[in-house]
């Protein structure tokens, strides 16, 4: 590999590993579909032969289609025990589940590269804690910087108060991390100021399936593959979560499947779709609700809804109003919709709703989204037209492209859908997300929702949104691990500018690098109103790490320790430790366990992952990932939880977990709200025993009688900011998202790994070949995107009246601020995108295209509508990647062969 | 962008030495092939004056058919005559060996290419297994407008960009499609090196 890391210098040769290397599975890091792998390890100069029986693989080369084969990128050399070892990370050729025989995508394939070694662009890994002094950040001891942020935490939680202190993590870096994180934040910190990596408040990502009772993640990805009609809304799965795409709809598309994709772009995916006779409803952003409306409502029309099923698994008037004990007031979905908003008196309640909302009418639907109302009837037709006196068997996936578009108004459309096709509780007849992140989240502790100084109208408190908290200036403490906060949250200048000014311009600025005179400047900082910031992470981030952070703590990740996470069916297995972590990088877990042994509260003492692991498995009890059953399982049989783990392998257990005590067998769960399993069958699963947890979403669905709520989803709770967003003038739909070869804001590969840097070297925009003929644009010129209009929402409000989280409301009572935002972009122009509509990598932190996106909360749940926003575009010149041919590509994602 | 520089600045002082006492020679060796690959990736105008290796390989160069080095090890085979190519109209070959994985395509794209050879810089030659799970490519070149490609793959999608030398374009693969060197003698094309590594080997010059 050359040095500079802009150009991948392709090689001619790979090293094999030797017969004896050591094997240890693991399964990627990146997105939610989590492919096995396994790592295959050997001391440096004791290279396999291609014979088979000169190799780990046990194959001769050249080997023969999808057989073992190592490409030069798969390799890498680390530190195992302190010696220098070879690596070679590929997928698992064994696999018989998920990437089944060895399937990879272009991110995971690569996930040898991100093992730290300082031959490589990995090379600035951080290896020491951080303390800035003199504006410049300093290598210090654990010892001092972990007194110096517990001294000021002590302080700013004694002198401002708890929610001064404010924690953004990731919801998913491993069960240990997060259950160590959330106890410290949640239990002991107990700040209502805390939420995750993508929101800006700790609500459901997910409000319609949450009250519906739907579980997000449901189905397993036979599901997927089984429906005769899937629905995918708001992705590309060929695109985000690959291997779902190859080994589960591209077979099933071969059978022939019938695939709606609903969403503004032409991608890989969908153009394969649309090649076997599939669907692509090409819609504007935030048009959604009103075509999945309008599907619902020419399924009513003409009768086709799942009779059997409706009857048998809706709330009727009496289920909607009643509730386990406390009544449905009590439940999240009143505490959303007290005013009748969304609840409806049954089926038949909702039928006429529907019926009588003139916007959900085919015509008028598809006029707004930009599509063909015959395609409305289409899908329709397809979701549940019987045939023969059968239904079709319909699944429904989702994704953030939808749910991030109108949070509460899609989510609300998508489940009654679901509910009407009967989708939600049967094989091949499942309803969920298809997921981003992978699930290692489990809680240490609840949120202090009671202490949210965020109310919304009648006596209903809401999660705190934690940009807003920040930019009223009511942070003193800013704790951030493992994301950027500020690029990845909506209307970004805003928020760069208050932390710029709470952090950087305030004048109590450290300038000695004694313990206690830093000490004593912080606090002295947090008590001016300024504010401080501790930083976890693997790199330095810019600008969360490298300009704001007071404090920075190397962290350790896949990799580096043992951890546990499930995939996007729950799939729970271990990721083995691969290599010595780099320097004193430490896993969070033992990070905030020091921290929170110094400010004297106690259970922070765990010795290695496992012990953390363990304590956290009956926090897992009656969650979608519970894990707890094979902790018991594992100390009857005189295991650990992470040994018990290890032996499944990538094969790994489907949560949640249960354990007969009689036969001694662990069992997985396949699918949620699972209609067809029996009480025989749950009794086989030893659900009745010991510390078994029987929970009803294994057999009933998540809500308060175990039927589905139907809801209704107006249109009128949205439409304000959709009219008010939508492209003025000369403006454009501007909208973004994941693109395949890149994981997020690109810290292992669009930043570190060669060939990716060389295909990506620069954030993109998508744009039509008529919106870029009209503004003189071609592939390869540098564009500004650009608003002078960017909504945000700029104060901590309490609301009284029915109407006050109404961004009309707001806008009119003074609370909507008009910011600008711009990012600069490499044009490419292509049919992938809608005309109207421009799209751009949502994560790239160098151009954040989020900076044009509207910050301004879902009125009902608490969540960005990321999705949403309108700019401007100019050429502002010629990038270096017009007229060469090393970088990038404008070939269009869109291209199928010819047949 | 210093080490860049840098880089350049080591290319092509070896470039401009190995290639005197070590490339034209039988027994090049695997460091001069290294440099012409990086050569061929990091080379600019001022390299290209510089060297007098087989500059016809090289984005933009000047002097196309002037010089006929062997390239590291790797045999020099001719595979197709320049009178004979018609535009997009693909020739199937195999090279470096007539093993297992050597199946590679030949086109005259019609548009200039980084590597591609010809008057209008545009023939350029690939590996057509993909180097994803090493699903075949044969018959998947494509134009489409000013784009050439190779893919997608019948078995994962991925999708080659053939101007920027096999770059994915869309899809899986772990690296480019591996691209073959070429040599313009008269009317006589040759494949002189290769790459990028082929989908199944462990190396791409085998054992006898």
């Amino acid at each position: 590999m050359s040095k500079d890391n802009s150009i991948y210098t392709p090689q001619d040769s790979s090293p094999l590993p030797p017969k004896d290397a050591e094997v240890i599975t693991t399964a990627c890091d990146y997105c939610i579909v989590a492919c096995g792998y396994k790592a295959y390890r050997w001391p440096v100069g004791k290279d396999g032969g291609p014979k088979a029986a000169d190799n780990a693989f046990g194959v001769d080369f050249p080997t023969n289609l999808l057989q073992a084969w190592v490409a030069p990128t798969q390799h890498n050399t680390v530190m195992h025990n302190g010696k220098k070892h070879n690596i070679v990370v590929i997928p698992d050729k064994d696999a018989t589940v998920i990437n089944k025989g060895g399937d990879s995508s272009i991110r995971g394939g690569l996930l040898a590269q991100k093992l730290y070694n300082p031959d490589t662009a990995t090379a600035d890994r951080l290896q020491k804690p951080l303390v800035r002094v003199n504006g410049e950040l300093q290598p210090t001891s654990w010892e001092d910087a972990l007194d110096i942020a517990a001294a000021v935490a002590k302080h700013v939680i004694k002198k401002h108060g708890a929610n001064a202190y404010s924690a953004k993590q990731y919801s998913y870096q491993f069960v240990e991390n997060t259950y160590a994180l959330s106890k410290f934040f949640k239990r002991h910190i107990n700040t209502a100021a805390y939420t995750f990596h993508d929101t800006p408040s700790d609500v459901t990502s997910t409000p319609g399936f949450r009250d519906a009772g739907y579980d997000n993640f449901g189905p397993s990805y036979d599901d997927w593959a089984n429906a005769d009609t899937l629905m995918v809304c708001g992705t590309d799965p060929y695109e985000t979560k690959t291997i779902l795409f190859t080994q589960y709809l591209m077979p099933a598309l071969a059978k022939g499947q019938k695939v709606i994709m609903l969403n503004p772009r032409e991608t890989a995916g969908v153009a394969h779709t649309k090649k076997y006779g599939g669907l692509h409803l090409q819609i504007f952003p935030g048009t959604d609700t009103l075509v999945v409306g309008a599907i619902t409502r020419v399924i009513l029309e003409n009768g086709w809804e799942d009779k059997k099923w409706v009857e048998k698994w809706v709330n009727n008037k009496w289920g909607s109003s009643s509730g386990f004990g406390q009544g449905t007031r009590n439940t999240p979905w009143q505490w959303r919709s007290t005013w009748g908003k969304f609840q409806t008196k049954g089926f038949e309640d909702y039928k006429k709703w529907l019926l009588s909302q003139d916007e959900y009418k085919a015509e008028n639907a598809a006029k707004v989204a930009g599509i063909d109302a015959a395609d409305i009837k289409k899908a329709a037709e397809w979701m549940a037209k019987p045939k023969d006196g059968k239904h079709p068997k319909t699944s429904i996936g989702i994704e953030k492209g939808f749910y991030w578009s109108n949070n509460t108004g899609n989510t609300n459309a998508i489940s009654s859908l679901a509910t009407t096709v009967g989708a939600g509780g049967r094989p091949g007849q499942m309803v969920g997300r298809f997921g981003g992140h992978q699930r290692g989240g489990t809680g240490g502790g609840s949120y202090p929702r009671a202490k949210s100084p965020e109310k919304v109208p009648g006596r209903r408190k809401r999660a705190l949104d934690t940009d807003r908290w920040l930019v009223s200036g009511h942070t003193r403490l800013a704790h951030v691990v493992g994301t950027t906060w500020i690029q990845s949250m909506t209307g970004t200048g805003g928020l760069h500018k208050k932390f710029h000014e709470l952090v950087v311009a305030n004048p109590n600025q450290v300038k000695s690098k004694n313990k206690d005179d830093i000490i004593k400047t912080l606090k002295a900082r947090a008590d001016s109103g300024g504010m401080v910031v501790i930083n976890h992470d693997i790199y330095l981030r810019d600008p969360i790490g490298a300009k704001f952070a007071d404090i920075v703590f190397p962290a350790a990740t896949w990799g580096e320790e043992d951890f546990i996470r499930a995939n996007g069916e729950r799939r729970l297995r271990l990721y083995q430790k691969l290599a010595d972590a780099p320097g004193e990088a430490k896993p969070d877990w033992w990070i905030i366990g020091q921290m929170a042994t110094r400010m004297g509260f106690d259970g922070f003492d765990w010795k290695n992952s496992n012990e953390v692991a363990e304590e956290s498995s009956r926090f897992s009890r009656g969650n979608r990932k519970a894990y707890h059953m094979i902790k018991i399982a594992a100390h009857i049989e005189g295991k650990t939880l992470h040994e018990k783990l290890r032996e499944y392998g990538t094969e790994g257990i489907q949560g949640p977990t249960t354990y007969n005590y009689k036969t001694g067998k662990l069992y997985g769960c396949k699918r949620l709200h699972n209609t067809e399993m029996t009480q025989e069958k749950c009794k086989d699963r030893g659900q009745n025993q010991g510390a078994n947890m029987a929970n009803k979403k294994m057999t009933h669905f998540n809500s308060q009688t175990g039927r589905i709520n139907i809801q209704k989803h107006p249109w009128g709770l949205y439409s304000d900011i959709w009219e008010f967003v939508s492209p003025k003038d000369d403006e454009l739909w501007h909208t973004n998202g994941r693109i395949n070869e890149i994981w997020q804001t690109g810290f292992d590969d669009r930043q570190r790994r060669s060939y990716i840097k060389q295909r990506w070297p620069y954030q993109f925009v998508e744009i039509h070949p008529e919106d870029a003929k009209k503004r003189g644009i071609e592939s390869g010129d540098k564009v500004l995107v650009y608003s002078d209009r960017v909504p945000v929402h700029k104060d901590t409000i309490h609301g009284v009246g029915g109407k006050d989280f109404q961004f009309s409301e707001l806008k009119k009572k003074g609370h909507i601020e008009l910011i600008k935002g711009a990012f600069e972009a490499v044009a490419l122009v292509t049919t992938v995108i809608k005309q109207g509509v421009l799209f751009s990598d949502a994560l790239n932190t160098e151009q954040p295209s989020n900076a044009v996106q509207a910050r301004v909360v879902d009125n009902i749940s608490g969540n960005y509508n990321y999705k949403l926003g309108s700019a401007k575009i100019k050429k502002i010149g010629e990038s270096e990647y017009k007229n060469e041919f090393k970088h990038m590509s404008f070939v269009p994602r869109n291209i199928v062969t010819k047949t | 962008m210093s080490e860049l520089n840098k880089l350049k600045t080591e290319i092509k002082e070896s470039v401009i030495h190995e290639q005197k006492d070590e490339c034209e020679t039988a027994e090049s060796h695997n460091s001069c092939m290294m440099n012409r690959r990086e050569f061929m990736l990091f080379g600019s105008a001022a390299i290209v004056s510089a060297s007098t290796i087989s500059l016809s390989l090289l984005p933009g160069g000047a002097h196309a058919g002037e010089a006929k080095a062997q390239v590291a090890g790797y045999p020099r085979l001719k595979i197709a005559k320049l009178s004979e190519l018609k535009d997009n109209k693909v020739v199937d070959f195999q090279y470096p060996d007539k093993k297992k994985g050597s199946q590679c395509t030949l086109v005259k794209m019609g548009v200039e290419a980084g590597g591609g050879i010809g008057d209008k810089k545009d023939i350029v030659a690939f590996s057509t297994l993909c180097t994803h799970q090493g699903g075949p490519l044969m018959g998947t070149y494509q134009a489409t407008d000013e784009h050439r490609t190779l893919g997608p793959c019948p078995l994962h999608l991925s999708l080659y960009d053939l101007r920027r030398h096999g770059i994915v374009a869309s899809g899986q693969a772990y690296q480019s499609i591996p691209q073959v060197l070429l040599e313009v003698d008269g009317d006589d094309i040759y494949a002189v090196g290769m790459m990028g590594l082929l989908f199944g080997r462990h190396k791409n010059l085998l054992d006898a």
